[in-house]
């Protein structure tokens, strides 16, 4: 009964026109991935690609994966934090 | 940084609490709830049925959440929340499945005169928990262990992660700075994420500090030989073993 939200995904990436993305899930939620990039996929022609370790939150994003052309990072379980400020 | 989407993953069913729930609060004459949640539950329904009880729900903000009532793992410390509603409610109600959140409103008691247990409610195997402090007796053992050690230690390691959120390199600066005023050494090592396997390749470091996800020095550090303690307890660490008594 979790809401994976792909008919919101699949019209964000046709309006950003992304062409290759990232799907990352927290460890409960990584069985999904086949299906996510089932759906993603066929839905919006785009090449879905999955982070294969740690999603501990929503500061725990892969680094660096602009250089392998990818333009839109999906996480799923987390929502957007709020930095804290420097103490 | 590559545009990034979160999808919170909310649960669509039921939330509400069942009959023996009920009955806990009834039996422990509760009449005050700090209730929290992770973010896929909502609060709603769970606050008119308890509010219809006339039990007093108290919903505060976690400074680094995005949403009222959702708890953080990294909010473990007593001002991790913009208001005191721990201290003001008879109970601490947590709706989540797993127990990585709700150990954090056990460590988030440290400093505090009350101890207060979590009761947790799982929506989805309908089930009623209560975490008191003997879920996290290794943890607080190791730690105080871990800052006595720390306050001995003549090399210390400070690490900093690229992490969004994290990146602390200016509060490891000045601690460097600290440290070496107390003449003591202290070097800085970067990473995107850490794995500590990598510890032993540094012999001559005597203690770590960890500025990356605070349950790194709070939960972690059971499986770690090394001694490792989070950077918000390294500035002052005879007032963090003080504040550790309550456990």
């Amino acid at each position: 009964m979790y809401n994976l939200e792909l008919d919101f995904l699949v019209k964000e990436i046709k309006k950003k026109k992304s062409k290759r993305i990232l799907i990352q899930l927290p460890d409960g939620l990584k069985n999904r991935s086949e299906k996510i990039v089932q759906i993603l996929e066929e839905e919006t022609g785009a090449e879905v690609l999955i982070w294969f370790t740690s999603c501990f939150g929503a500061c725990d994003i892969p680094l660096g994966i602009e250089l392998l052309k990818i333009d839109l990072l999906v996480q799923f379980g987390h929502s957007i934090f709020l930095k804290e400020k420097e103490w | 940084m590559v545009e990034t989407i979160y999808v919170p993953v909310f649960w669509g069913g039921e939330t509400l609490l069942d009959e023996k729930a009920l009955k806990y609060f009834r039996e422990n004459k509760i009449k005050s709830v700090a209730l929290f949640r992770s973010i896929q539950f909502s609060f709603k329904e769970i606050k008119e049925q308890l509010e219809k009880l006339g039990i007093k729900v108290n919903i505060t903000k976690a400074k680094r959440t995005s949403e009222k009532g959702q708890i953080l793992g990294c909010d473990a410390y007593h001002d991790s929340f913009f208001e005191t509603i721990i201290e003001d409610s008879d109970a601490i109600l947590y709706i989540g499945d797993g127990m990585f959140h709700p150990k954090a409103l056990l460590l988030s008691q440290s400093n505090s005169k009350n101890f207060k247990e979590v009761i947790i409610w799982d929506p989805i195997s309908k089930s009623l928990e209560i975490l008191d402090k003997k879920a996290i007796k290794a943890q607080i053992i190791r730690r105080k262990r871990n800052l006595r050690l720390f306050l001995n230690a003549s090399k210390i390691g400070i690490l900093v992660t690229l992490k969004p959120g994290q990146q602390h390199l200016s509060i490891a600066l000045n601690l460097k700075q600290k440290l070496e005023k107390e003449g003591k050494k202290a070097y800085i090592f970067l990473d995107n994420t850490f794995d500590f396997s990598h510890f032993e390749n540094y012999p001559f470091i005597d203690a770590w500090v960890n500025s990356a996800c605070p349950r790194i020095g709070t939960d972690d550090i059971v499986n770690l030989n090394q001694t490792l303690i989070n950077i918000k307890e390294a500035f002052d660490p005879i007032k963090e073993l003080d504040s550790l008594d309550i456990f």
